[in-house]
């Protein structure tokens, strides 16, 4: 595209390290005045060669806590998916209380996620305020994941074959009590985020990306969600409890009735999912089988019994930010994985980026990037 | 230990040079209401050149080492460099990658080594108390 | 689109493809308490026939959604497995197909579809640059997760001699390099 007379394209190269995000990525933007043109998107600055030491360093259940380092918010996500691959590929079955107690933890992570992505989206805008309000209210989610699992993060809960602490009958009650802690909370997050006039201003119609270049370049997660294409895991396969609950995705018509797909209605998405975790958990506590919670305590005799196995798997789980799926293979006689291939969910959506920038202005850019909540990992 | 230069503001700024992002949501929690800092005026920033301390996260990947070292000599003196998680100590568990360029010490020098993966906010203030003690000391030691 | 059983599915492969069409297996499990069924179905064909298959899944469900590419180093050859799911957006309906194809270690291309699935692109940098197989047509050529003065020639993922062995740096106070887990 040719540029016109007297004016030349510029080129804006933003990152690796800018202030706008904690991770590095870097964006070169091609502009023309304000207006941006063309959008070049460079990664690779966090390779750490994760599947290379799976595959030839660790034994299978050293990498579950590889896994967990993958990305330090969505630390449940990962592991979640590969020992479902591993357990598909040897043929282990967890047992029901298991699956239940897995199911919980996956959205107590979900709950803290999307906090942590709205108290940064605030202080993209610049409304501080909301940004130490959110993070305030984040707090006792984390409180929550410490008094189960043991630790704010990284909580190391699962095991092939099962989770590795139970939730007993006795910590019901004050998981109950912070679970009512959110329901009374929620009508004060939405009226901060969807009813003020800062907000909408700065969010209507400001990234857009359209239905069908969300199914042509695959966008997963709330970010395909809120550009009206209805993927989630959860509803859409049946894994572990999931297939119990009847869970639906969200897509912003439920509460606006029109789909536009810009920030604001990533907003909605985000805001409503919180308020599904909160239901899906409670579902969860009354529901929960008895039953013990791994199907072999002894490590010892599951390296062999892993080491004799072989087939392939794969593991999917909605992670926070879309699909996270993990590839395993196991060969017998070996105590290392043959293949591992990992996904992180949020490579799939940086595809989209060019067409949701191409068209704004420069000073949306901080705005409109973090929007599909990028995780770079 | 009385302070004389930097009583009421200290200024952060913080680099990941390829982290998995835990330690960087362990010390922005540091600065919201649970715990917070803020009240005597530690802050983070979005120049190397307003600031006072470095915070490193992160193994340092191929493509960051350059970078991490012209941040650190755009920052003007005196300072202190924290080195925050295991990533940057020894590779963490991520030792012995082929992407991976050894430790942070190996390419800047660090003043202050706070451990743990990810280490608590309790851990991280408690590192940019030393370093702010140590920074005091440097401070003094360049006015006499 | 009207959903079909895996039964039928693998079916109208074998009538798509004729003699590229080399062997299928589906996989169903029953989950947690409620007995739900999930099903995974796997595929395997010829590199002759690959855009073909691609094509056909196009018309079991017009934006199939392709997850990743992973690929395995088996001495000889590289098996390049293409993750698809299909009737994705309706509940408990959804399929996950794989797609399996051999390609010689002494022939490594394989044509691309981003033609197709525009979204496949980084997927297909990411096996190029870490297996060393030619896409042939792509797009966009350049490495995507190695730093631009990695050499030219050493693989991340496979186990022969073009292995990244030689990269590893030993860090001070660790006394040996790495040696391989024994088997």
């Amino acid at each position: 595209m040719a540029a016109s007379k007297g004016i030349e394209r510029y080129t804006i190269p933003v990152g690796p390290i800018h202030p706008a995000l904690k991770e590095p990525i870097r964006l070169d933007l091609g502009v023309d005045g304000e207006e941006i043109v063309d959008v070049d998107v460079i990664v690779g600055q966090v390779h750490r060669g994760i599947e290379w030491l799976g595959m030839n360093r660790n034994n299978a259940i050293q990498n579950i806590y590889i896994a967990e380092r993958v990305c330090g918010i969505c630390n449940i996500s990962h592991p979640f998916a590969y020992i479902m691959a591993v357990e598909q590929a040897a043929g282990i079955t967890p047992p029901e209380r298991a699956e239940y107690i897995r199911v919980i933890v996956a959205e107590m992570e979900r709950i803290h996620s999307h906090l942590l992505w709205a108290g940064i989206a605030a202080h993209e805008i610049g409304f501080d305020t909301v940004f130490y309000l959110v993070w305030r209210i984040r707090e006792e989610i984390m409180d929550l994941m410490e008094y189960v699992t043991g630790n704010r993060v990284t909580k190391a809960m699962f095991q092939i074959g099962g989770v590795r602490r139970d939730i007993t009958e006795e910590q019901f009650p004050r998981i109950r009590k912070s679970l009512e802690y959110y329901k009374s909370i929620f009508n004060q997050l939405k009226t901060t985020f969807l009813e003020d006039r800062t907000i909408k201003m700065r969010t209507r119609n400001v990234g857009i990306l359209k239905t069908e270049d969300a199914l042509k370049f695959l966008a997963v997660g709330p970010t395909g969600r809120a550009s009206g294409v209805p993927k989630d895991v959860r509803q859409d396969q049946a894994y572990s409890a999931y297939a119990d609950l009847d869970i639906k995705a969200i897509t912003p018509d439920v509460l606006t009735g029109t789909v536009v797909g810009d920030v604001y209605d990533r907003i909605i998405v985000r805001l409503l999912e919180v308020k599904q975790s909160v239901e899906i958990i409670e579902k969860c506590l009354s529901e929960m089988p008895p039953g013990d919670i791994l199907t072999e305590p002894k490590i010892a005799k599951l390296l062999n019994a892993l080491k004799k196995a072989e087939g392939e798997g794969v593991g999917r789980h909605e992670a926070p930010r879309g699909e996270c799926i993990h590839y395993v293979r196991l060969e017998p006689g070996r105590e290392t994985l043959a293949t591992w291939k990992i996904r992180a969910p949020i490579y799939t959506n940086l595809l989209p980026i060019p067409t949701f920038l191409k068209g704004g202005r420069i000073a949306d850019v901080p705005l409109a990037f973090p929007s599909f909540d990028p995780c770079i990992s | 230990m009385s302070l004389n230069s930097f009583k009421r503001a200290l200024w952060l700024y913080l680099i990941n040079t390829g982290s998995c992002n835990g330690c960087d949501i362990e010390i922005v929690a540091a600065l919201t209401p649970r715990y917070d800092v803020e009240r005597f005026g530690i802050v983070l920033v979005g120049s190397p050149r307003h600031a006072d301390v470095l915070l490193v996260t992160g193994p340092v990947s191929q493509q960051m080492a350059p970078r991490l070292k012209r941040v650190y000599e755009q920052i003007p003196d005196p300072k202190v460099v924290l080195q925050v998680g295991s990533c940057g100590m020894e590779g963490g568990v991520f030792y012995e990658s082929y992407n991976l360029v050894g430790p942070v010490d190996q390419i800047i020098p660090v003043d202050v080594y706070v451990p743990g993966c990810p280490p608590r906010p309790e851990a991280v203030i408690e590192g940019v108390v030393k370093a702010w003690v140590k920074l005091e000391k440097a401070a003094e030691q360049r006015i006499t | 689109m009207e959903i079909l059983s895996p039964e039928k599915i693998v079916d109208s492969f074998k009538s798509a493809l004729g003699d590229d069409f080399i062997d299928s297996k589906i996989y169903q499990k029953e989950m947690a308490v409620k007995k739900n069924i999930f099903t995974s179905i796997w595929i395997h064909v010829k590199r002759e026939a690959f855009r073909k298959a691609v094509e056909h899944i196009c018309e079991l469900q017009k934006y199939p959604h392709l997850a990743i590419i992973s690929s395995s180093d088996r001495g000889n050859d590289v098996e390049l497995i293409y993750h698809f799911t299909i009737y994705y957006g309706q509940h408990l309906a959804e399929l996950s197909l794989g797609l399996r194809i051999d390609v010689p270690k002494n022939d490594l291309k394989i044509p691309t579809i981003t033609n197709i699935i525009p979204g496949a692109l980084f997927t297909e940098r990411e096996t190029q640059e870490m297996m060393g197989v030619e896409v042939v047509d792509i797009p966009d050529n350049r490495r995507l997760f190695l730093p631009d003065d990695f050499p030219e020639g050493v693989y991340p993922w496979r186990k022969d001699e073009t292995g990244p062995e030689d990269m590893l740096k030993v860090l001070p106070g660790r006394q040996q390099k790495w040696q391989q887990v024994k088997e």
